[in-house]
């Protein structure tokens, strides 16, 4: 698989790292954060964590998809995001740390929803 | 709290979690948690004074006449789902900082254990059992994050967190441990325990070894615990515990935790099965550098770059 080009591809320096109940996230590269834009393939929601994958396509017209990994459902709900909120083939807009080896995956920071609605998955431990 | 509070306050919490995973190693040998509180060094005065989890529970069971046995009409009001409050990968919310040492008082070996693992995680190695689906197990169960019941009847109550359904029966009927011949190591130990009022004195003991946390000292086969629980507020359970295990604490380990009850008012917050194993997405192996990567996902191949 050829690395994404010219799809919406940002890289910047962050403050935090991402961190998950079940496992270290040394795995991600906390300073780095990756966008894509695409469509939904599917919404794995399930423990111990979700996997919200992303089909983006290519400048050379291939598709690779992402997979952007987030806590399971009841931090999700928690954080106001549902399984309906992400049906497949809705566009959308998602960042989050990447790999360091450079499969195409990353932990999940935010995400707008082609309707303009944005959603932050690690506001879920959040007490309200 | 509006959405825009709730947000923030998740990024404050999610950047001290996050932090500590990079940045304790690199800091944490120059740092000190702050001077603890009167309250706390009584508390913990209070467990080095009675020696043993066992001497303190029986301390603690002659302080309260013997406890009063619950009755259906006396069950307290624990109802509702509840989380842990600070940081979850802190035993002690007074360590505050992941710049901070933890405030266990540890001996030489498992000091050293400590800071070797910081010092690992400094270097970006890190692995969590967890990742092979192992419960937490107590005592870390404690500090585990997610969505937590409490389950009160006259004779037993049941402590649940979601997170791999681990669930702990407390014994209020009465009952001893099992004889020491017939003791074996157990995730969640075996608890025998009283009521005094509103309070639930527990002692746990047979536990398995394990770690307070993932960044945070080992714990042996020999801990046993005495907690008290009590609900101080509608939404507010306090829970003081102390942690005794020679090998690894030069003396008892106080702390308070707080588990705080979530409004849940549109009722979305359900406690469900939890099945580790149910995405090969999640499957984390530890590499041959003892560090933690994702094995195949189901999404792409490992050689994609």
């Amino acid at each position: 698989m050829r690395r994404i080009v010219g799809c919406a591809i940002g890289v910047m320096v962050l403050a935090a790292a991402p961190s998950f109940a079940h496992h270290s996230a040394v795995m991600f590269d906390d300073a780095k954060e990756v966008t894509v834009t695409g469509t939904i393939k599917e919404f794995q929601y399930t423990n111990p964590h979700s996997w919200l994958l992303v089909d983006v396509k290519n400048d050379d017209g291939s598709v690779t998809t992402w997979g952007f990994e987030a806590e399971g459902p009841s931090t999700l709900t928690r954080a106001g995001i549902r399984k309906s909120d992400f049906m497949p083939g809705t566009a959308i807009t998602i960042s989050g740390h990447p790999m360091r080896d450079g499969r195409p995956a990353a932990a999940w920071i935010k995400a707008t929803r082609g309707d303009g609605k944005e959603f932050d998955p690690r506001a879920g431990f959040a007490i309200k | 709290m509006t959405q825009r509070s709730t947000t923030a306050r998740g990024w404050r919490l999610a950047m001290l979690a996050l932090a500590a995973s990079i940045a304790c190693a690199s800091t944490a040998q120059q740092t000190a948690a702050p001077a603890p509180s009167a309250e706390k060094q009584r508390m913990a005065k209070l467990g080095i004074d009675q020696k043993t989890a066992a001497g303190l529970f029986q301390y603690l069971k002659q302080q309260a006449n013997g406890g009063q046995p619950l009755t259906w009409r006396s069950v307290p009001d624990w109802t509702g789902i509840w989380t842990r409050e600070a940081s979850p990968f802190f035993w002690d919310p007074d360590q505050g900082s992941p710049t901070a040492l933890p405030t266990a008082k540890l001996t030489p070996p498992f000091e050293k254990e400590l800071r070797e693992k910081l010092d690992r995680v400094n270097r970006g190695i890190e692995f969590d059992p967890l990742s092979n689906c192992e419960p937490a197990g107590m005592p870390r169960w404690m500090v585990e994050p997610f969505l937590r019941e409490w389950i009160v009847t006259p004779q037993q109550t049941y402590l649940v967190n979601e997170m791999q359904n681990e669930i702990r029966r407390v014994y209020t009927d009465g009952r001893d441990h099992p004889s020491q011949a017939d003791a074996y190591p157990l995730w969640e130990g075996d608890s025998i325990g009283f009521w005094s009022g509103d309070k639930l004195v527990i002692h746990t003991s047979q536990m398995r070894a394990g770690q307070y946390q993932r960044i945070q000292p080992s714990y042996t086969e020999q801990v046993e615990t005495v907690e008290i629980w009590q609900k101080t507020a509608p939404d507010t359970m306090a829970v003081d515990v102390w942690s005794y295990d020679p090998p690894a604490l030069a003396e008892p380990w106080y702390t308070k935790q707080t588990y705080k009850r979530l409004s849940n008012e549109d009722k979305s917050l359900r406690i469900r099965y939890w099945n580790c194993g149910e995405n090969q997405n999640n499957t984390v192996e530890k590499t041959d550098q003892g560090t933690s990567d994702f094995s195949n996902f189901t999404f792409t191949q490992k050689d994609d770059k």
